[in-house]
């Protein structure tokens, strides 16, 4: 067989003892990082998973007892008064959060003045604390606060807010989407502004109103930050104890129990079996909700 | 050899790990073996009074003096979240050697096994003496879980009556010694300022949502939590009813005021004048002070009025010792020292707190007269209490017993429920509690 014409350029792979000492920098700078997510995030995750199968109290050795922990939970009151609270305080906050955000990234937008002010205004809650959102909230919503001095000076009755068990969750949802919808509001307003200009015009001359470029030009643009609001939005909200635990404590007569605040509370009773169920049973519920809503998109896109 | 940037990234790095996992290598866990030099250990004690504790630098430095082989390591923190991290330090092996307990998680706690058994280690006795001597009988019983001591008390809590002593006065009202004349003088007391028909001012408070303040006058009606044998609910009697309903009844006729957590702490209350009488324990003097100076002449103590017998639940605060304490010796050299006299007197004059020993209690300082209230003698109305106090059932679910009972009261105070049904489904509860 006659050797080609054209030579070949042979690649000589470098020695393994080369390659090696190129890539082992890289894992010892990386090692602290995967040495803390192992150590405060895996293994914390995995024998919680175990405790979860066990009555355990934090002292002596777990006592196996499978999935007690799980069948007792959805037969205990508190549990499912949690778990329906939870479900509430996510439906209403992420039914109007995200919806009050994207208004106002429509309206920082525009045309309108003192839009720096604006966008100042509405991420200040953001990055304050939220215990101190919830702490200056309590304050206002108490029987001589702000809020009923408001109405009083309108002529209108006060009302008992965080007392009373028809209004104490909902003036809790109030307090978490004030503080947090200014996040919606920057994410969404980056968004908006990556939407291409021309699109806009075209529609214009086409002869489309301000709201069907909003339907068929600024929403479907804007369908993956949406779904990246939602998933974020509803994997925290599902976990809230912040503003409950400053506000309310679970009540009164737990209506603004929480599962988090559930959980927190059979811990300090010493019943870490039951507390890591608790947590697994919230890990079930935002992978579940997660997968949902990556399907759906997808399905969309598709 | 060439020396890359990489490298002193890699070495740096590798260094900043090792000086991190540097562990703390101060000595500890050395013990005093009879007839040898002690070996220097570092005890750690933990409190929850805040910036009033009784356990101050001075304390401290007398106690190191007196025992100069033990350093104390102070660490503060707040009744807010004690119970939390006390619970995450005993659990994952970092225990303190001393902590300050709120008397109502003794239960919990001690039906977990995570006190140090302190009949063993005191032997009976308390800088000397007996510990029977140095406590009241209700406090004694109060230490004891399954026939051991688990705990010394360092404060007590019970209740007697607060009240504007000035309105008192002005409005021609004598001091209630049963609950007929408690409602009478409420009623007499609180006022409509603003003339919307409803009262505003100088109301009874009515603490809606613990077992503290509604437990009181269910034991003041005769009745008890639980039954003698700690097996079945007792306060779905006759006594639990008029209790609930007599404790309702300041709200149903405008003489109380509500106050859950949602309205904060009751000292705002007091401060705006919207609260004129309450019932709370000997801590409130102290907040009363801070918190209200300017009504400093204006408020008295009398005894809690009751309708059967004299009652209160008692609590306060213990000393424990975990069972995985690095230094448990020491640390009851510790708990013996704080629990002397001069310490105890301490607790009055530094925090506002009630002290728990007998000796104390008879103490010439806790006897003063006290110009913010009025002249009176305020502490021996609280001694008095303590005598006639009861502490809470010691079973290991008197956590959510607790709950229970608290969700049950404050659906009645809230109107959500009527009183015979909230008793007949919260006992119902309780039972499946106890019942495992």
């Amino acid at each position: 067989m006659r050797a080609s014409a054209i030579p070949t350029k042979t690649v000589r792979r470098r020695p393994l003892k080369g390659r090696w000492r190129r890539y082992v920098a890289g894992y010892v700078l990386i090692a602290p990082a995967l040495l803390a997510a192992g150590l405060f995030l895996f293994v914390p995750i995995v024998l919680s998973g175990y405790w979860s199968l066990t009555e355990y109290s934090g002292l002596g050795e777990p006592e196996w007892v499978g999935l007690t922990n799980y069948i007792e939970l959805f037969g205990n009151d508190l549990f499912l008064k949690a778990l329906l609270n939870t479900f509430l305080f996510v439906l209403i906050g992420m039914g109007i959060g995200p919806v009050l955000g994207f208004l106002s990234a429509l309206l920082l937008n525009s045309t309108v003045r003192f839009r720096g002010f604006f966008r100042a205004a509405y991420f200040v809650p953001v990055m304050t604390s939220l215990v101190v959102v919830a702490t200056i909230w309590k304050i206002l919503l108490q029987q001589q606060g702000v809020i009923n001095q408001a109405l009083s000076f309108f002529g209108l009755p006060g009302h008992a807010w965080l007392s009373d068990p028809s209004t104490a969750l909902p003036a809790v949802v109030a307090t978490s989407i004030w503080q947090g919808f200014g996040f919606e509001t920057v994410v969404f307003l980056a968004a908006l502004q990556g939407i291409p200009r021309e699109l806009y015009d075209a529609a214009r001359v086409d002869g489309a109103s301000y709201w069907q470029q909003v339907r068929h030009i600024t929403l479907p643009a804007m369908r993956p930050t949406i779904m990246f609001v939602y998933i974020i939005g509803i994997i925290g909200s599902f976990q809230v104890y912040d503003q409950v635990f400053v506000m309310t404590e679970g009540g009164p007569i737990n209506s603004t129990r929480t599962l988090v605040f559930d959980l927190v509370d059979r811990f300090q009773q010493l019943e870490l079996g039951e507390a890591s169920a608790v947590a697994y049973v919230l890990l079930a519920i935002l992978a579940f909700l997660s997968y949902v809503q990556i399907f759906v998109f997808e399905r969309e896109r598709g | 050899m060439r020396f890359s940037v990489r490298w002193f990234v890699v070495i740096a790095s590798l260094a900043l790990v090792a000086t991190s996992c540097t562990g703390d290598e101060e000595g500890n866990g050395g013990t005093t073996s009879p007839g040898a030099s002690p070996e220097p250990v570092t005890i750690t004690v933990v409190d929850y009074y805040g910036e009033a504790t009784p356990i101050s630098e001075e304390v401290i430095a007398a106690f190191e003096g007196e025992y100069p082989w033990i350093t104390v390591k102070y660490e503060a923190g707040d009744w807010d979240s004690m119970r939390e991290k006390f619970t995450v330090r005993v659990t994952s092996g970092d225990s303190p050697d001393v902590a300050t307990m709120d008397m109502t998680w003794i239960p919990t706690f001690a039906s977990e096994a995570i006190f140090a058994d302190l009949s063993e280690l005191s032997g009976g006795e308390l800088n000397g003496a007996p510990i029977t001597d140095e406590y009241s009988e209700g406090a004694v019983e109060a230490m004891t879980f399954d026939d051991h001591y688990v705990t010394m008390m360092f404060d007590f809590d019970a209740y007697a009556l607060y009240y504007r002593a000035d309105q008192f006065e002005d409005k021609g009202i004598d001091v209630p010694t049963n609950w007929d004349e408690l409602s009478a003088a409420a009623e007499q007391l609180a006022e409509d300022t603003n003339g919307d028909g409803k009262n505003d001012k100088y109301m009874f408070e009515v603490y809606g949502n613990d077992c503290f303040h509604w437990c009181q006058f269910l034991f003041q009606a005769g009745g008890s939590i639980l039954n003698e044998e700690h097996t079945a609910a007792a306060f779905d009697s006759e006594a639990g009813l008029t209790a609930l309903e007599y404790h309702k009844s300041f709200l149903d006729n405008g003489s109380g005021v509500y106050w859950g957590d949602a309205e904060g702490e009751p000292i705002r209350g007091i401060k705006d004048e919207r609260i004129g009488m309450f019932l709370d324990g000997p801590y409130y003097m102290g907040l009363l002070k801070d918190g209200a100076p300017d009504q400093s002449g204006m408020w008295k103590v009398a005894p809690a009025p009751y309708s059967v017998e004299p009652g209160s639940y008692l609590g306060g605060t213990g000393l424990s010792i975990p069972v995985n304490a690095p230094n448990p010796e020491e640390a009851w050299l510790f708990v013996q020292y704080m629990l002397r006299l001069e310490q105890q007197i301490g607790v009055y004059t530094l925090a506002g707190a009630a002290p728990a020993t007998e000796a104390a209690l008879g103490s010439p300082e806790l006897t003063q007269e006290e110009e913010y209230f009025g002249g009176q003698a305020p502490f021996p109305i609280f001694a008095d209490t303590m005598a006639i106090a009861t502490h809470f059932p010691y079973v290991e679910q008197w956590d959510p017993i607790d709950t229970i009972i608290g969700t049950m009261v404050e659906s009645v105070m809230l109107g959500e429920s009527a009183p015979q049904e909230a008793l007949t489904d919260a006992a119902a509860k309780v039972n499946e509690e106890l019942a495992g």
